[in-house]
């Protein structure tokens, strides 16, 4: 982690300086930039290892920023934003962000997701999805397929196999409803949300230990799920 | 439609073809004379029969009914021996005289016949194509005022009618009607507005006598039988419909008397229809431009929301961290500024809610949604806040799917604010109860606690702003909660309500449409059909 290069976008100063605060702890490297252009131009020259990107940005929209940065760099993305707004929420995560805070956000809780995206992006990227891998009372096999829940097998029909392995491949990453969907079911037609909640719901009852009180499938109110595979 | 002007003329063009074709006749006639050691009576009869036919082909039935006889006479007496006389030498003369008289009308008569029919048909040409180009205009006009303009103007003129007025009557404001006067007409007509009220109502017509009486419901076909002056109608009103809805009311008028031919009555038909969509094409024009008002005035209330949040939340930001950073050096001042940060957060938030639900965007993401999906995103929220409190979930139904059609997140907001306030008004080791089931056609997620319950008089009081309980301690909070709550179930079609609970302390309820099983079956083995290909392992 010491080493890494973080890019702090926001053009209040005084936010650059708690977020710099805030990643100082972990003796990254950070560079800041106070509008979108100089962001876009710092990414593209520093090749940071992750990037903090304040949404109400004086010249460029922050969703295209975003937008611009994925499109070549698989760098984690944090966005902070003053708007409580599950539909901008929506738009990011589906531009690429990896991550979405709130303000005020508290510097304990950036500071937690920051170190999850660095660990995260070090990590090979499709590993979830081809390992087997223990979570608990869980151990998955994704390619065989197998699961076995307190080593009892469970069986999961090809729907939610498909589910899983997504949910996995992303693990600790919010997917969107439509992130999710495509993934599982293409582009079929329907009534997206109640496919979706249906299959959650199954999904849960077989891998949760209480699926009324999920620990593994997450929701994210109004945006998606998220697997947690460190719960 | 004959016009009074153009029918002088016509008169003056008959009489000359009256006069041409006895001249013709004449000349014939002169000309046989003189040749009639010539000729037999076939060619006499063949000359008059093509005299009679151009005359009545130019000059009508009358005039080739004239030319037959006068031809008639002429033969008898000029050209059937004796010479001079009416009387006949060879009595089978009569037999050729008789065919050529019989010949000759009907001839006139079918030539008439084939006439009127092609003048019916021209009129009925340019009838229809009067239609078609009205209905081409009112499309075109810019305005659809001005359109409606255009076309009582044309019903005006081409029923010759004093006045036409067109009246709006569908939406809630009502527009001044559209009226076209001729220049001539005397405007002293005052109309009865609440038969313009009654005829967009009821969807039936009524007319106005001269003598000032009404009658209602009077069919349109009366307007064409004569009646005596007294009982004539003055003036006429017909609802306009478009796929059976009354749009507006169409009144004509005419201070002198209205009476219109079956053929006028089947334009002013025609015509109202396009007035009727005309009328509904101005209302749809004005419901867009009050669509785009409002949704311009929604962009600008956003932006402003989003401005003042932003401009209030980030230095809260700055305030929170720098109160963090001072807190773990060791002061305990600065705990205390953080707390208060985030009341204040709290409360931006709130008024941002309230903001919301009066503006009727409170729940602007309503899909399908599970019961039990909303319960696990509940208790993972409060969890952090509930200082080891039991708070128990329970899915009362027996359905393997508990759905209901509503804003996830919106939803979540106001079953956490209910939980927020059933930890502070219950005591601090009493458990607190989630329960989501179903109610008819309602999903219902109710909250209970063991507090001191809620006196009738209350009851309806804590859902109203900033309100707080009198008899409870300071609980923190503004008393915003259970009014959000209340605003974002009614924003999607639901209820909140407080009742007792037995044995002891209170119950919310909260209510928002439920999804039918049968149609989430449905939904399950649309998709679950993949699932029977699916690999068992």
């Amino acid at each position: 982690m010491a080493g890494d290069v973080v890019l702090v976008v926001d053009d209040e100063p005084q936010i650059r300086r708690v977020v710099r605060n805030v990643l100082a702890a972990d003796e990254v490297r950070v560079l800041e930039a106070s509008n979108g252009q100089q962001a876009i131009d710092l990414a593209a020259a520093e090749r940071p290892a992750l990037i903090v990107l304040d949404l109400g940005l004086p010249d460029i929209q922050g969703i295209a920023v975003c937008r611009e940065i994925r499109s070549w760099s698989s760098a984690p993305i944090i966005v902070l934003s003053a708007r409580h707004s599950d539909q901008e929420k929506v738009a990011l995560l589906d531009a690429g962000a990896d991550d979405y805070m709130t303000k005020p956000f508290s510097p304990g809780e950036l500071q937690a997701r920051v170190r999850a995206q660095l660990r995260r992006s070090r990590l090979a990227p499709a590993a979830g999805a081809t390992q087997v891998i223990t979570i608990g009372e869980l151990v998955i096999d994704p390619v065989k397929p197998s699961l076995k829940k307190r080593d009892v097998g469970v069986h999961l029909t090809k729907t939610e196999w498909e589910l899983l392995r997504t949910l996995l491949k992303h693990a600790g990453r919010t997917l969107t409803h439509q992130q999710l969907f495509r993934a599982v079911w293409g582009n079929s037609s329907g009534d997206m949300q109640q496919y979706l909640r249906v299959h959650v719901r199954s999904l849960r009852r077989k891998i949760e230990t209480d699926p009324v009180r999920p620990r593994l499938i997450v929701t994210e109110p109004g945006v998606g799920y998220r697997f947690e595979n460190e719960p | 439609m004959s016009d009074d002007r153009a029918t002088s003329p016509r008169r003056g063009v008959r009489r000359r073809e009256w006069v041409a074709w006895f001249a013709v006749l004449f000349a014939v006639t002169a000309a046989m004379v003189a040749i009639r050691a010539h000729i037999n009576e076939a060619h006499v009869a063949l000359a008059y029969l093509l005299v009679v036919q151009g005359g009545s082909a130019r000059g009508g039935r009358p005039l080739g009914i004239a030319l037959s006889a006068a031809a008639f006479l002429c033969f008898d007496v000029l050209f059937l021996p004796p010479y001079g006389t009416l009387t006949l030498q060879d009595p089978l003369n009569w037999i050729v005289l008789g065919g050529f008289l019989l010949t000759s009308i009907l001839s006139a008569q079918l030539l008439y016949r084939a006439q009127s029919e092609a003048e019916i048909a021209r009129d009925r040409a340019a009838e229809v194509d009067r239609l078609a180009s009205l209905g081409a205009e009112t499309l075109n006009v810019g305005r659809a005022e001005e359109a409606l303009m255009a076309i009582a103007s044309v019903i005006r003129a081409s029923l010759r009618l004093d006045e036409c007025a067109l009246y709006m009557t569908s939406g809630t404001a009502r527009p001044d009607p559209i009226v076209s006067r001729s220049r001539v007409a005397r405007s002293d007509m005052t109309v009865d507005s609440r038969l313009v009220d009654w005829v967009a109502g009821e969807g039936r017509s009524v007319v106005e006598r001269l003598d000032g009486t009404t009658e209602r419901n009077w069919p349109i076909q009366q307007l064409s039988v004569a009646s005596p002056t007294t009982n004539r109608a003055r003036a006429f009103l017909r609802p306009l419909q478009v796929r059976e809805r009354t749009v507006g009311v169409l009144r004509i008028s005419n201070a002198a008397g209205l009476t219109l031919t079956p053929a006028q009555i089947r334009v002013l038909e025609a015509l109202a229809y396009y007035a009727a969509l005309g009328v509904e094409r101005v209302r749809l024009v004005g419901e867009a431009q009050r669509a785009v008002a409002l949704q311009e005035a929604h962009k600008a209330k956003d932006a402003v929301l989003a401005s003042v949040s932003h401009d209030l939340r980030t230095p809260l930001t700055t305030i929170k961290a720098l109160a963090h950073e001072i807190a773990q050096g060791g002061d305990d001042r600065a705990a205390v500024i953080e707390e208060e940060a985030d009341r204040l957060n709290l409360f931006v938030a709130q008024m941002l809610d309230l903001s919301r639900i009066a503006s009727g965007s409170a729940a602007s993401n309503v899909h399908p949604n599970e019961a039990e999906d909303l319960l696990g995103a509940a208790a993972q929220q409060v969890s952090g806040r509930l200082h080891g409190r039991e708070l128990r979930i329970e899915v009362a139904s027996d359905e393997p799917l508990l759905f209901g059609r509503f804003d996830f997140a919106q939803t979540l907001r106001a079953v956490v604010n209910l939980i927020d306030n059933a930890a502070k008004y219950s005591p601090a080791n009493a458990p607190i109860d989630l329960i989501a089931r179903r109610d008819g056609r309602w999903l219902v997620f109710a909250v209970g606690d063991r507090g001191p319950g809620i006196s009738s008089e209350q009851r309806e009081r804590i859902f109203e702003p900033f309100y707080r309980r009198s008899e409870s301690p300071d609980v923190g909070g503004v008393g915003l909660g259970l009014s959000i709550a209340r605003g974002i179930a009614e924003a999607q079609g639901g209820t909140l309500e407080l009742d007792h609970r037995d044995g002891g302390g209170s119950v919310f309820s909260l209510r928002v449409p439920a999804i039918p099983t049968a149609e989430l079956e449905q939904a399950a083995g649309v998709l679950g059909e993949r699932d029977d290909a699916s690999n068992e392992s």
